[in-house]
């Protein structure tokens, strides 16, 4: 960052839109000129000016099929889980992971934040233990008998199921169950990993042809299989072993990643208020 | 150097104080760059991204801390002068392999210890698998204790930093008089009575000097407590730099920080004082005796001893060898020999400046006996004391600062470029960091030179270079490795100052195995984590002799 001048990158590539939103409010960032080819593939939600998605994921809830009955998670929704039912049963990691900024941003740009104020008190409330741990811990928490239900991202479930984490950790995904919330209403929380073009990027003709080629079939097809990502473009399927592989499930494309930067100092502040660890 | 040469005794004086004088004040203004800039930032605007919480973060950050120290310090306090105490004073079956085999985890820092405390009890973790191996399949998750947060933070640290009040207790036990012993003998005291009311109290300074240094390096340490995301001072410091793009709030916590450490550093430099003044002269102790423990007694001396050992060296090589081999694609992909390379290139870079200026000094003092030059030579030294993380952010926002409103004035070319991100910057901090280590090596050796042979020498004519380069170099040749030996070994461990102003894909085995852990890739941790461990025990034993000197 306090390279300037004197950066050697084109891009900022990370996972997260509220982590690029962040980094192009410190002007880190520049107006990248995407091309066609680039919004063509990739809609309007999951792009800005300076940065665009590579990949998305969807944040949604695991659940123990042993101790969650269907019944009970019918029309489940983010909303839903301040519902004092999943009172010292539910897991989600701490505040300051920016997934967690990022959904709670995204309640906070449809709700309001008065009303995400008060639900991530009845959030804190309702969780079985003091916040840890990484998405995975969370997973794992519920398949170990600590929670019901756990807020994690789609790929890593996967990849515990993939067998890359060990024999345990596939032992343990196989234990829970994905569901997909706010189907009712306006779809489940998505993100993307995604390239920003860097303020003081000396190629940048060339870091627009290499977005462009990640954007290709090719390329699409590699990132889907070793991240268990969904394919930014439409006519590549995501990898076999990440639920709603076939995103036939119904995405919150009404709410732009944009505003995940731009709410993030709320949700924040909503969830620490709320003594959100 | 060719001021040596002069042999006019006026100009050869004044040439030798300025040398001396140049040098040393190069090496205090480098060493004040960090503290001056956290205490003139301290006054400066923060900025209002987040204003409204920072006072809730400090306020959590500052408990965080005292809780984290106060933890350790119990822990460090009842493992280091209980193991002092053991090998100290009896005799059992192994008692002179634990006598060194117990500063082996001086090898393992408290990041990788958190690495492997986390792989092993975590749900569906090693202890799990172990369990069901033995067992079968069961609900055995909900029965293993859970050793993360606040508390597996403690139990890392205490576990890599107890050495210190071990090794320091173990001198100052080693010299306790066994007439006083007798004494309280023959008072009839019990022996746990000779313990608390003789041993313990004339070895309270050394005790004191160890847990001051187990606390410094406690509210400096980066690695294990961000590895358990508790927010401390130090990952404060680096979270307001990274995520809120704040030096100026970054610079603010540093200054608390280093109020902190002041006071730890005075009370060690207090009590190392107190303890030289504790220990008997060398003439009059007469060896002392040790217990010849049997049956029961010496099956509990050594399991205490062992368990002390595994626990805090065994367990997490295991741990990381037994990951290594469940998932042998990580040792492949892992390009070792560029991590050696760069790993062995900081460390002779950086050995060579410090031992160089070390010997500038030394030297430097030895010759002119000046009180100013010993002031400066002993402020140069202070650096040990600042944790890596306000080093390196400190010099970062004095360099940008420089940059902004010395450079550009005189429009000259921005030296960001020679600072940050490169070999030079992060062989600066280094050199703040280790200066005292290599400074006090050198001093010792040099101690050790009777200033009479420096009188022969040039009494047959030597000039000082030549008195410098052919007697006092081969005369310290040993203390020169030592202290390549210690300084490598720190260098290998150290995280934050590699982590923040390393060149841009420039990896050690440190920060290999850091990324890795942050990015949910523990067990890709493991490799690099085993070959630190491996590379630093083996630099610990050759040096061991010396750590526990008496």
């Amino acid at each position: 960052m306090e390279e300037g001048a004197d950066c050697v990158g084109d891009l900022y590539i990370t996972a997260d839109a509220g982590r690029l939103g962040a980094f192009q409010a410190k002007g880190m960032l520049q107006k990248a000129g995407w091309s066609k080819a680039i919004k063509n593939v990739v809609p309007s939600q999951f792009r800005s000016t300076q940065w665009t998605g590579i990949a998305k994921r969807a944040r949604i809830i695991y659940y123990s099929p042993e101790r969650v009955s269907a019944n009970e998670l019918n029309g489940m929704t983010y909303e839903g889980l301040a519902d004092p039912k999943w009172k010292g049963r539910l897991v989600i990691r701490k505040s300051n992971n920016i997934y967690n900024q990022s959904l709670v941003a995204s309640l906070v740009k449809n709700n309001g934040k008065n009303s995400t104020a008060n639900w991530a008190k009845s959030v804190v409330g309702n969780m079985a233990r003091t916040p840890k741990g990484n998405d995975r811990a969370q997973i794992m928490a519920v398949a170990a008998g600590e929670a019901d239900i756990a807020v994690a991202n789609t790929y890593y479930h996967a990849l515990m199921l993939s067998g890359k984490k060990g024999a345990e950790q596939q032992e343990a995904a196989k234990k829970v169950m994905p569901f997909f919330p706010n189907q009712q209403d306006r779809g489940t929380h998505m993100n993307i990993s995604g390239a920003g073009m860097l303020k003081h990027a000396p190629n940048k003709s060339n870091a627009v042809k290499l977005v462009e080629f990640l954007l290709t079939a090719e390329a699409q097809n590699h990132i889907v299989n070793n991240t268990f990502e969904y394919p930014m473009i439409s006519g590549v399927s995501a990898n076999d072993l990440v639920p709603g592989k076939d995103l036939s499930f119904k995405q919150d494309n009404k709410t732009s990643v944009k505003t995940y930067g731009a709410k993030q100092a709320d949700a924040l502040e909503v969830m620490l208020a709320a003594g959100w660890k | 150097m060719d001021t040596f040469s002069f042999h006019d005794y006026k100009a050869d004086y004044n040439m030798r104080i300025n040398t001396w004088y140049i040098s040393s004040l190069l090496v205090s203004i480098v060493v004040s760059i960090p503290i001056l800039t956290v205490f003139s930032s301290f006054f400066e605007d923060t900025s209002n991204y987040f204003e409204i919480l920072k006072s809730t973060f400090l306020y959590e950050y500052i408990i965080n801390s005292f809780i984290l120290l106060f933890g350790v310090l119990i822990f460090t306090l009842i493992i280091g002068v209980g193991c002092a105490y053991i090998v100290s004073f009896y005799n059992f079956p192994g008692v002179k392999f634990f006598k060194w085999a117990l500063i082996l985890s001086f090898a393992v820092p408290a990041y990788i210890y958190a690495y492997s405390l986390t792989a092993f009890f975590e749900n569906f973790g090693t202890l799990y698998s172990i369990i069901k191996s033995i067992l079968g399949p069961g609900e055995y998750n909900k029965l293993i204790p859970k050793f993360d947060g606040m508390l597996g933070a403690i139990l890392s640290i205490s576990f890599s930093l107890f050495g210190y009040v071990y090794v320091l207790t173990r001198a100052s036990f080693h010299y306790q008089s066994q007439n006083l012993l007798e004494l309280g003998q023959n008072l009839g005291f019990s022996r746990s009575k000779v313990f608390f009311s003789i041993i313990l109290p004339s070895a309270r300074p050394a005790i004191v000097a160890g847990l001051a240094l187990v606390a410094m390096e406690t509210l400096s340490e980066f690695g294990a407590v961000s590895f358990f995301g508790i927010s401390t001072l130090t990952t404060g410091i680096y979270d307001s730099w990274i995520s809120f793009d704040d030096l100026a709030f970054a610079n603010q916590l540093s200054f608390f920080l280093l109020l902190f450490i002041l006071g730890l550093f005075f009370i060690e430099h207090i009590s190392r004082r107190k303890a030289q003044y504790h220990s008997p002269s060398r003439g009059g102790v007469k060896q002392k005796k040790k217990l010849n423990l049997k049956g029961s007694k010496s099956i509990f001396a050594f399991s205490v001893c062992f368990l002390v050992f595994f626990i805090s060296f065994l367990f997490p090589v295991l741990q990381m060898f037994y990951w290594t081999i469940i998932f042998p694609k990580n040792l492949l992909d892992l390009n070792i020999l560029q991590l050696l390379i760069n790993t062995i290139y900081l460390v002779f870079l950086s050995s060579a400046v410090l031992i160089i200026f070390s010997f500038i000094a030394n030297y430097g003092n030895r010759v002119t006996r000046s009180k100013f030059l010993n002031f400066l030579t002993m402020f140069s030294i202070t650096g040990y004391a600042i944790p890596g993380v306000i080093l390196a952010v400190a010099f970062i926002t004095f360099v940008a600062w420089f940059d902004n409103n010395i450079i550009k004035y005189y429009e000259l070319s921005s030296i960001k470029k020679i600072f940050i991100g490169s070999i030079i910057g992060l062989v600066i901090i280094y050199f703040i960091r280790f200066y005292s280590l290599a400074y006090n090596g050198l001093k010792s050796g040099y101690e050790r030179i009777n200033r009479s042979i420096d009188e022969s020498s040039y009494l047959l004519g030597y000039s000082k270079i030549k008195t410098f380069l052919g007697i006092h170099v081969p005369y310290l040749r040993n203390s020169i490795f030592l202290i390549g030996i210690l300084i490598s070994i720190e260098i290998i461990k150290e995280l934050p100052i590699t982590l923040i102003l390393r060149p841009f894909n420039f990896e050690t085995f440190a920060t290999t195995a850091y990324i890795y852990a942050s990015q949910d890739l523990l067990e890709a941790a493991a490799v690099p984590s085993l070959f630190l461990i491996l590379i630093a025990s083996t630099f610990i034993l050759i040096t061991s002799r010396y750590i526990l000197k008496d």
